[in-house]
């Protein structure tokens, strides 16, 4: 209706460091879940992905911290504000106890299960997956009370980022193990049964991913204006290659499609390309959600 | 409308804002006001006026939207910031403690006024407080002082002599975005959905 002639916007409040923090809160919570197949639910055919797993999710919860203490302007200062000036009802105070929490219980259960200790490691790796749930999910949370964006405020928000996580995760835990069976083994043979499962697991996972981003944006093209106009932005406005193209078709859509035809399935180079793959686009969807999802003016 | 102004308690002030947009001329000295008064850096405002053209000749007009803290009831700022450093004074004015701030930018993201900016010099959040010191002191907001056709009116809602009770007790005001619940403070006469509508581009930070 209007031109506009003079304007003031702050948009870029949560940029990339953020997109990179909860990638690596996703990767590490991802590959905590598949270390506990074996051990916590006795799913004996993924015990050699335990350990890379856990050593995995330790290392990479102790990168995520450094993106958000770099993205915090104060980051020293907030080391020990968020413990003492706790806001019981803001979920980043949560988020504080979690990063803590986490990856302590992660390090005690992968030191049990180094050591063999069976029952320990079964009891830690059960503490662990509400708590790894809960880690990546509070991430959503973050987003999702975040309330003046129309493309976080939704309650599916915990739910994607949930099973982003565990897609990027998997990808990667293919990778680690490939490389880990052809160059750090004697046998230097790759465990195919695993890579396999491990696979045929990232597919369905992806299957319910594409899902939950069709209902996702089939709820925001109905929604009020700012949930149209924010999802007009990522399908045809300027987000629409990072969103559609890099997220979705490279990222979820191709490597699902790999993963389900046998004949490239079986095929280790396809394998590598969809894990690639898939990574590239969930760390695309980390952009997408946090940087789109607040680029749009609000007034 | 009805109960525009409950607060906590009936004893102290409760200020408000009452923004009279068939007096404003768009001349921006509110804006010069507060950076004055603030010592607000280059390329940010606290308070700012949102200028539209609409129309078409010869049925053309400027519509404006001077914009600043809305100091809600219920500030979502206050509750998401971690280590309360968003907080709420009695009489209402929405403060942030540059003490306990960490310049995490959570409640920018979560403001849907938009009216919070990371100072560039600090690293912390700033924003309108309503001019607190002023107030205190007995004193108008800088650019409630500045506004040569007096559009600002600046006073206490729990006081029904005070002119901004009566203005909003029977003009027909508005607030902006009053379905987010957050119960704005600042209150507009004859404001122009011209000036609220959401723009459907953005220029992205990897854009030159």
């Amino acid at each position: 209706m209007g031109k506009v002639v003079f304007d003031v916007h702050y948009q870029t409040t949560l940029a990339f460091l953020i997109s990179y923090y909860f990638y690596f809160t996703g990767l590490s919570a991802g590959s905590f879940m598949i270390s506990t197949l074996s051990y916590g639910f006795g799913l004996e055919k993924f015990k050699p992905a335990s350990k890379m797993g856990v050593v995995a999710a330790v290392l990479l919860l102790l990168i995520a911290p450094q993106c958000l203490l770099m993205q915090v302007a104060w980051p020293v200062k907030s080391l020990w504000h968020n413990f003492l000036f706790l806001n019981p009802i803001s979920a980043i105070s949560y988020g504080s106890f979690l990063l803590i929490l986490y990856p302590l219980n992660s390090i005690i259960y992968g030191v049990f299960m180094f050591k063999e200790n069976k029952k320990w490691t079964k009891l830690f790796g059960l503490i662990g997956i509400p708590l790894a749930l809960a880690v990546h999910g509070y991430t959503g949370w973050i987003l999702a009370l975040g309330v003046a964006r129309d493309y976080w405020n939704t309650g599916l928000m915990p739910i994607v980022f949930l099973f982003s996580a565990m897609v990027s995760g998997i990808s990667m835990m293919i990778l680690f193990i490939m490389i880990r069976d052809r160059f750090f083994t004697k046998e230097k043979v790759i465990n195919d049964d695993l890579i396999r499962s491990l696979a045929k697991i990232l597919g369905w996972l992806l299957v319910v991913d594409l899902f939950l981003v069709f209902c996702d944006y089939s709820i925001l093209l109905y929604s009020k204006l700012e949930g149209q106009e924010v999802a007009h932005f990522m399908l045809f406005g300027k987000m629409s290659f990072w969103f559609v193209i890099v997220e979705n078709l490279v990222g979820k859509v191709i490597p699902m499609i790999i993963v389900f035809i046998p004949g490239l399935r079986r095929s280790y180079f396809w394998l590598i390309v969809a894990s690639l793959m898939n990574m590239v686009g969930i760390l695309a969807m980390r952009i997408v959600t946090v940087y789109g999802g607040q680029a749009l003016p609000l007034m | 409308m009805s109960n525009p102004h409950k607060t906590k308690n009936k004893d102290l002030p409760r200020w408000g804002m009452v923004i009279d947009l068939n007096r404003c001329v768009g001349c921006h000295t509110c804006e010069i006001a507060c950076k004055n008064e603030n010592d607000v850096p280059l390329g940010i405002w606290r308070s700012w006026v949102k200028e539209i053209e609409k129309g078409k000749y010869p049925n053309v007009v400027r519509a404006f939207r001077p914009t600043l803290c809305n100091h809600c009831e219920n500030p979502i700022c206050v509750k998401v910031c971690p280590v309360s450093a968003a907080w709420q004074r009695e009489d209402g004015i929405v403060m942030v403690n540059p003490h306990l701030c960490v310049g995490c930018r959570y409640c920018m993201s979560a403001c849907p006024y938009e009216v919070r900016y990371i100072h560039p010099q600090k690293g912390m959040i700033d924003k309108c407080d309503f001019c607190s010191a002023r107030v205190d002191a007995g004193l108008q907001p800088s650019c409630v002082e500045a506004c040569p056709t007096s559009a600002r009116i600046f006073g206490d809602l729990n006081d029904s002599k005070s002119e901004v009770a009566r203005l909003v007790a029977t003009k027909p005001v508005s607030t902006l975005k009053p379905e987010m619940g957050t119960e704005p403070r600042v209150y507009y006469i004859g404001l122009d959905v011209a000036t609220l509508e959401i723009r459907r581009e953005a220029k992205l930070v990897w854009e030159k």
